[in-house]
Parts: structure tokens; sequence; C-alpha cells
């Protein structure tokens, strides 16, 4: 027995326009500091239902702390919203989901999210999710991370009744955004359907959608990058990014997750670059357990960069699109990152993306692959 | 002897039945064997009881309780009925069926939590960072020759 879950999804040219059908009038807006002041908001807003009363909410950095996150809930319970809307990246709709559960169920603490209870939420609210990036995927999944104000550490909290209802794809809000951050958030969804495609938990469901992300990001990703105004393939990589983290959160994600976020823990690099890092290593490591379906999904890339096995041709893919595969040329000294391996160690033994990778890793393993890309 | 009845003997000296006495004994020592499990729960903390629940195979409800430390066993004993069973931190309960399916294998601890086939009591977020852990602890299980 499992399940397939996912948030309605409204997509493609004009999908923003999906909000002035919405009968309720009241809306939480939760964004970020920067798209505060873009004209992403302004649309977002033109786009509610004539007389709608809006309240803002901004007060999100890249990585929010929790204290940042709740900062302004007692405004949130006066203002009662009927809709609260994730509108950003990825820290922004995990805010809205963290924000949401604690309006729904207020005296919840945001550490007690977790997928073995029953909250009974939604009988307040309903949770509307409208990416700016194309990949993290949060649109689409039931995992919030925010960061802990007391440890300093990232938190991973998951509740099927934190997945949006709806999800909004609108490839304009994708338009401009900046090459690095494209890139970045294009391997991050690369990496989930990688990952999820071989994930113990893997399945019918979680498979079709990783096999069909990868052959919609991988050719439009270039198009992108030598056309960031090209529509279609700016549609292409939003859809194929949102297919990918649908895809990881109905199987799961793996050990270049569970490394990457134990790196970017330790050098604050974005989470996209950090995953890809360890992929192509990831995947060789993985490949006794995984090689078959590995070779279907190689077989997916554009032809000018398939080689023998999928971690080459992911080295090439990477190397064309200006994603590192090793720390020299994020750059991290490396100096500073041996002298974490230990505690980097730790941390990834501490991932559910241990549990469900479909080859074993213990702690000589982690620290073979945290060497692996010095 | 028959070789098949000398085999079936030297076998039964090797299979404890679960829950038992026995099956407790050998599960808390392949526990302290077991580097990979070690290694998962060297920084856990934490005594947990597991509830074997009654079904069609299993007349009464059964108890295990099992004090862990460090990625260690520091002691584990199988609950008789009528004796009390110790509070302890978490909790984690199945049907006795759902337990020989996690034991085969056919149950992945976290999975079987999420469809309702375990249920966990005690800080959930602490348990979602061992979860490894727990997947150890379960393969420890399928190590010790059991009868059911
Ligand atoms: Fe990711």
């Amino acid at each position: 027995m499992w399940f397939f879950r996912s948030p309605r999804i409204v997509f493609g040219e004009d999908s923003l326009s999906f909000l002035s059908m919405v009968e309720s009038r009241r809306f939480l807006i939760v964004t970020d500091r920067y798209l505060s002041g873009t004209d992403i908001l302004k649309k977002v807003k033109t786009a509610l239902p004539t007389g709608s009363e809006t309240m803002v909410f901004s007060n999100i950095g890249s990585e929010p702390l929790l204290s940042e996150i709740t900062s302004d809930m007692d405004s949130i319970y006066r203002f009662e919203p009927e809709i609260i809307i994730g509108l950003g990246g990825g820290s922004s709709i995990d805010a809205a989901k963290i924000i949401y559960a604690l309006y729904e169920k207020p005296g919840l603490s945001a550490f007690d999210i977790t997928p073995m209870d029953n909250f009974g939420m939604g009988s307040r609210s309903r949770l509307v999710a409208i990416p700016t990036t194309s990949g993290t995927g949060s649109e689409c999944s039931w995992a919030a991370v925010f960061t802990d104000d007391n440890e300093k550490r990232k938190n991973e909290v998951a509740s099927p009744e934190i997945l949006p209802d709806y999800a909004i794809l609108d490839p304009d809000l994708v338009l401009d955004l900046p090459r690095a951050q494209t890139v970045n958030t294009a391997v991050d969804a690369i990496t989930h359907a990688v990952e999820s495609y071989v994930s113990q938990w893997n399945n019918l469901y979680s498979d079709i959608l990783a096999e069909k992300a990868i052959s919609l990001i991988t050719p439009n990703l270039l198009r992108v990058i030598s056309d960031p105004h090209d529509f279609s393939a700016r549609e292409s990589v939003h859809i194929g990014s949102s297919m990918a983290g649908l895809s990881f959160s109905n199987s799961q994600i793996g050990l270049a997750h569970a490394l990457g976020h134990a790196m970017g823990a330790y050098f604050g690099i974005p989470h996209g670059k950090t995953v890809g890092l360890y992929l192509p290593e990831v995947v060789r490591y993985n490949r006794r357990k995984a090689g078959p379906r590995y070779d279907n999904l190689n077989k997916l890339f554009p032809k000018k960069f398939i080689s023998s096995t999928l971690d080459l041709t992911l080295r090439n893919y990477f190397r064309e699109i200006g994603q590192p595969t090793q720390i020299k040329d994020i750059p991290v000294q490396k100096s500073d990152y041996e002298s974490k391996i230990s505690d980097m160690k730790d941390l990834a033994s501490q991932s559910t993306g241990i549990l469900t990778n479909p080859e074993e890793a213990d702690s000589t393993a982690l620290e073979m692959l945290l060497r692996s890309v010095i | 002897m028959d070789t098949k009845i000398y085999l079936m003997a030297l076998l039964n000296t090797y299979m404890a039945k679960f829950p038992s006495d026995e099956w407790v004994k050998l599960y808390c020592d392949k526990l302290n064997a077991n580097q990979k499990y070690a290694d998962a729960g060297k920084n856990w903390e934490g005594d947990i009881v597991f509830v074997v629940e009654k079904d069609d195979s299993l007349p009464q409800d059964e108890h295990i309780y099992l004090d862990l430390y460090h990625g260690k066993c520091r002691s584990a004993k199988y609950i008789h009925t009528g004796e009390e069973v110790p509070k302890s931190e978490f909790s984690y309960k199945g049907k006795y069926g759902n337990w020989r399916k996690l034991m085969a294998g056919q149950i992945d601890p976290i999975q079987g939590i999420l469809t309702g086939k375990f249920r966990l009591d005690g800080s959930k977020m602490k348990i979602m960072r061992f979860t490894s852990a727990a997947k150890e602890m379960v393969n420890t299980a399928s190590m010790v020759e059991t009868e059911f």
C-alpha cells in the first residue's frame, strides 16, 4: 500500500489569472524581502478578485529562521486569511506551509509537524503555492525546511497536510530568473528526478514523472541558457521541475540530497549546487543496485551528452551548464572543506535520504563520497 | 541419528520464538554486534517498547522493552503476562502479522507508520533524525533466526 499525492495544478501561459476565479476574498501572501519590491508581487495582487483584502508577509530571507517565519502570527490570526499564498522560491513556499500549519492549528509547534500524526488542517484556509523559480519542487511537496534559531541547523518537517491545495505554474514568473538561479534550481530538479527514480520507495507514478521531468528539463534548460526569454523552453523547464518535485515527494530523495544538505549547512552554498556536486559520484556509487534503472534515464538526455553510464552523462551535461562537480569550482577551500568532513558525515547520516537510497551507506561510504569531490 | 532430524534439532537450538525471553536476548546481542547499528544509533539516547498487538495468530498483546544508548542495547526485556510494562520514551506498535512482515522485509519501518500498519508514540521529530538507526534495528531483527 502506498499513496500518490498531488496539489491541483494550474499551468501554462496566464495561469496566474486562475486566482481571479477563486471565491475567497481574504488573501495572505507570504513572500521574500526581494520579491516584495518587484513586479511579480504586483502581478499576483492584480490577479486577485476585485474587492479582495490582502495582507503581505515578506519577512523571509534565503534561509529563514523559524522566528522570522512566525514573527507576525498574531497579525495573521487577526487577519483571518481564507487563502494563504506562498510566492517565491522554496524558502517562501516552505514558510507559507509552516504559517498555514500554525494558522490552522494555533498552539502547534513547527517541530511537531510530522507525517506520523493527523492534525485535521484545512478547516480555516487553503494553501496555494506559486513558484518563481523552476526546481525546488516545494509547490508539489509535503515537506518544509526552516532553520532552527537555537541550533542554527536546518530542519525538515513533513506532513501530507501541508501539501499545497493548488500549485500555479505560470512561466511568466520565471522569465527573468537570473542565469545562476536558473541553473542551480534546474540542477536541483534533475537531482530530484534521478534520486526519486532509484529510491527504495519509487513507484509507477513517481517513475513516469521522473522520466518525463528529465526529458523536459535537460534539452530545454540549454535553450533557456542561450535565450532566457524563450517562453516555451521556460515553460517546459518549469513544468518539468514540478514533475520532478511531484516524483520525489511521492517517492523519496537519496544520498546526493543527504550529502548536499550537510554541505549546504556548513558552507552556505545554494541547495541545487550542493546536491549536483555529489550527484554523479552518488550515481556511480549506486550503480551496483540501480544500474538498469539509471540506464533508462541515461537515454533521455540530449544525444550529444550521452555517455556509457549515467554518471558520465551527468558530468558532460553539468560541464556544459556550469554546474561544478568538484569543490574547487564552487569555490570552497580544500582545507576548510576537509575540516568539516566529520561534521558533514554526521549530519548526512541523519538524513532520510540514507534510508531510501538504493545502496546502503555507512559512515565509511559517506566519508568516501564527501572526499570524492575534493 | 537421521540426518534430517539432526539438522532440525541443530536448527532449533538457534531458533527463538517471537516474542520470547530467548528472542529478546538474541536480538539485544545481535544489536550489540552490529557495527552498522552502532554507527547509525551512536547519538541515540532513549528507551523503546515494541508492542506486538494481538491478531488471529496471537491471542494477547505482547511487549518488549529495549534500553538503547549510544548505538548499544544496554538492556532488553520480554515482558511476561501480568508484569507491568515499563514507561518508555517511545513505543512502536503494530499487529503481530505486520511484525512478521516487517522482519521479512515486506514492510519498511517508516512506510509502515505512514500507511497506518504501525504507530509510533514519542517525539516523531527525534525519530525522523534516526531513520537509518530504525532501519538497522529492523535489519538486525531479521538476522535473528526467528520462529513464529
Ligand atoms: Fe532538492
